[in-house]
């Protein structure tokens, strides 16, 4: 149905790109009003309304994946959108994701029991010698937003926590992140030491950090990097099929 | 007419922060410059010169004995007071700064904010307080001895945790005020300690950085605080913060700071015209790709595009990469008297 609900509309004219407009306005017209009005809720982070929002989807019969995607993943790609857009920042980022974690808190279960297949599988985790961990969390409630499913390895992460996480995971993207300029190396030593155990072709790494450009990424060896949080997010589906593709051989 | 300096290092400093004429534009870097090469230089490896007094400003006295730099800095980390507050801490090594483990907040809540009563004794604040003195007594009035003391907002991450303290912001703006204005307390009672030992200006780090608020943010929680501390504190204070900041450099320039250190994410000629006057600007030679990564000659560009720009004091963006080349550091000031001497 087409964006009825006012608030929702007035949120969607945040999207500007036309590409973006076209992918989010289907998201969110495949909802019904209770979609729109839980996807709204999400947007302004009101985590109350989204949680008896959900309940009241599932109570009346609604699939857990149809909650998912028309009224959480769609909400969150237009808080990705005024996010990257300098619309709003981590505070507002920080009660959308609570709302979106009040929604998965009811959605996740069923999805797990019944085998739903996630977009991709990550570990994350902030690299050794390091411990700020915003721009990592960002970047994880983005990803599972958008459908991801991320272990998140907090932070200080050793290399050897990377290799073992990313083998009992069975992980496609093996992601990094780094604030300080003293530890941003540690995202090459990481992968080294991928390499040195012969594993660097079975994972796609990523790495960011406030810091981290496009050309450091490139100097520490790695596939791919996002500038911000809904950059992370579309690198990683990017990367993911060539992940799969990759092992596939 | 040969290129000829008529001021010390330290009369360069305060001139500039006060925006009276100098002799030429001052360098300075008012977080730190703090390297492994100096502390094998001088024998004073993290994390013991961020806790011991006298290796501390041995190793801050490098800034002007070996780099040329018109001021010394003795507090090289963000966690010195934070450590004096409880918080847990994670020392590192030589090549790592220590940092507060925010992952283990100390704080839940408005009645959690108490500045203990031995805060200025505590030995990582009094690191900074000794070390103060001791390049007092060494350098008098030559050189520039620039403090620093964490503002409110930096200090709430740490105690808090980040994310904790910024939903608080959101659930309860008028807590977080009264939070903010308690902790303001820390920021002036230690800098008056350091002024009290010697300290010619103090830095003032709040990182309320545009990688995370808003411009607005700042205006509503942080521009009055930041007022107050300019008019109780009695020295020059430069405001530090990191990342994007264009949007709220207008409100920094009203809040009576004699400066402003901003980063490489904001172009020099921007940011002058977005303080219009308002405050002096220190920077902002970028840290991790020029000072890290290329070499003396990206560095000089950098410094005449400040220059150029009218840039008051010339610095790293924040402080640099431990692993920094010296080569790169020695540039800054070369170029700066290289620059002033061409446009005798």
């Amino acid at each position: 149905m087409p964006i009825d609900h006012e608030g929702l509309a007035r949120e969607f004219e945040y999207v500007t790109q036309p590409s973006e407009q076209e992918s989010i306005r289907a998201q969110l017209e495949s909802g019904d009003a209770l979609m729109q009005e839980m996807a709204y809720a999400l947007i302004t982070g009101d985590h109350h309304a989204v949680d008896a929002l959900t309940r009241q989807a599932l109570s009346e019969g609604r699939e857990a994946n149809d909650i998912l995607d028309e009224g959480l993943i769609s909400g969150m790609a237009v808080v990705g959108v005024k996010f990257r857009d300098n619309i709003i920042f981590v505070p507002e980022v920080l009660i959308a994701a609570r709302a979106m974690k009040a929604g998965m808190a009811h959605v996740e279960p069923i999805l797990s029991a019944s085998g739903v297949k996630p977009l991709g599988t990550a570990v994350f985790g902030t690299v050794k010698g390091d411990l700020h961990d915003i721009g990592k969390n960002l970047c994880i409630m983005m990803m599972r937003g958008a459908g991801f499913v991320v272990h998140d390895l907090g932070v200080d992460t050793k290399p050897d926590e990377f290799i073992e996480a990313a083998d009992e995971h069975g992980a496609d993207l093996v992601m990094m992140s780094a604030l300080l300029t003293t530890t941003m190396p540690n995202m090459g030593r990481t992968i080294a030491e991928f390499e040195d155990m012969g594993l660097r072709d079975e994972y796609k790494f990523m790495t960011g950090g406030a810091s981290v450009t496009q050309e450091f990424s490139d100097d520490m060896g790695a596939d791919g990097y996002g500038d911000n949080a809904i950059a992370c997010v579309e690198k990683a589906k990017e990367l993911v099929g060539l992940a799969r593709a990759a092992r596939a051989g | 007419m040969p290129y000829v300096e008529t001021m010390t290092p330290r009369e360069r400093v305060m001139n500039a922060l006060a925006g009276l004429p100098v002799d030429r534009t001052p360098v300075s870097n008012p977080t730190n410059v703090a390297t492994v090469e100096l502390m094998d230089l001088v024998d004073a490896p993290f994390p013991d010169a961020c806790r011991d007094p006298e290796l501390n400003a041995r190793l801050a006295a490098t800034g002007y004995t070996d780099l040329g730099f018109d001021s010394v800095q003795p507090y090289f980390t963000i966690i010195q007071e934070s450590s004096a507050l409880g918080c847990e801490m994670q020392w590192e090594q030589k090549d790592n700064w220590p940092t507060v483990r925010m992952t283990n907040p100390i704080w839940k809540g408005e009645a959690d904010v108490k500045i203990p009563a031995d805060f200025l004794e505590h030995r990582d604040t009094r690191s900074v307080t000794g070390a103060i003195e001791i390049l007092k007594r060494e350098f008098g009035d030559e050189v520039a001895i620039i403090g620093k003391s964490m503002g409110p907002w930096t200090l709430a991450y740490h105690v808090f945790g980040v994310e904790t303290f910024l939903l608080m912001t959101i659930d309860d703006p008028a807590m977080t005020m009264r939070i903010l204005d308690k902790l303001k307390e820390a920021t002036v009672m230690y800098a008056d300690a350091q002024i009290a030992a010697g300290a010619d200006a103090v830095c003032v780090p709040d990182h309320a950085t545009g990688d995370l608020v808003s411009g607005e943010y700042y205006k509503r929680f942080l521009q009055d605080i930041h007022t107050e501390m300019a008019e109780r504190i009695d020295a020059p204070l430069i405001l530090h913060i990191c990342g994007r900041t264009l949007d709220r450099m207008p409100y920094i320039a009203q809040t009576g700071m004699a400066a402003f250190h901003f980063d490489s994410r904001n172009d020099p000629q921007e940011a002058m015209d977005a303080v219009d006057g308002g405050i002096r600007l220190v920077g902002n030679i970028n840290n991790p790709e020029t000072l890290y990564s290329k070499g003396p000659d990206d560095v000089r560009k950098e410094v005449y595009a400040c220059l150029e720009a009218g840039v008051q004091m010339i610095a790293p963006e924040c402080a640099i990469p431990l692993q920094t080349k010296l080569q790169n550091l020695l540039a800054i000031p070369e170029a700066v008297k290289d620059w002033s001497a061409e446009r005798l």
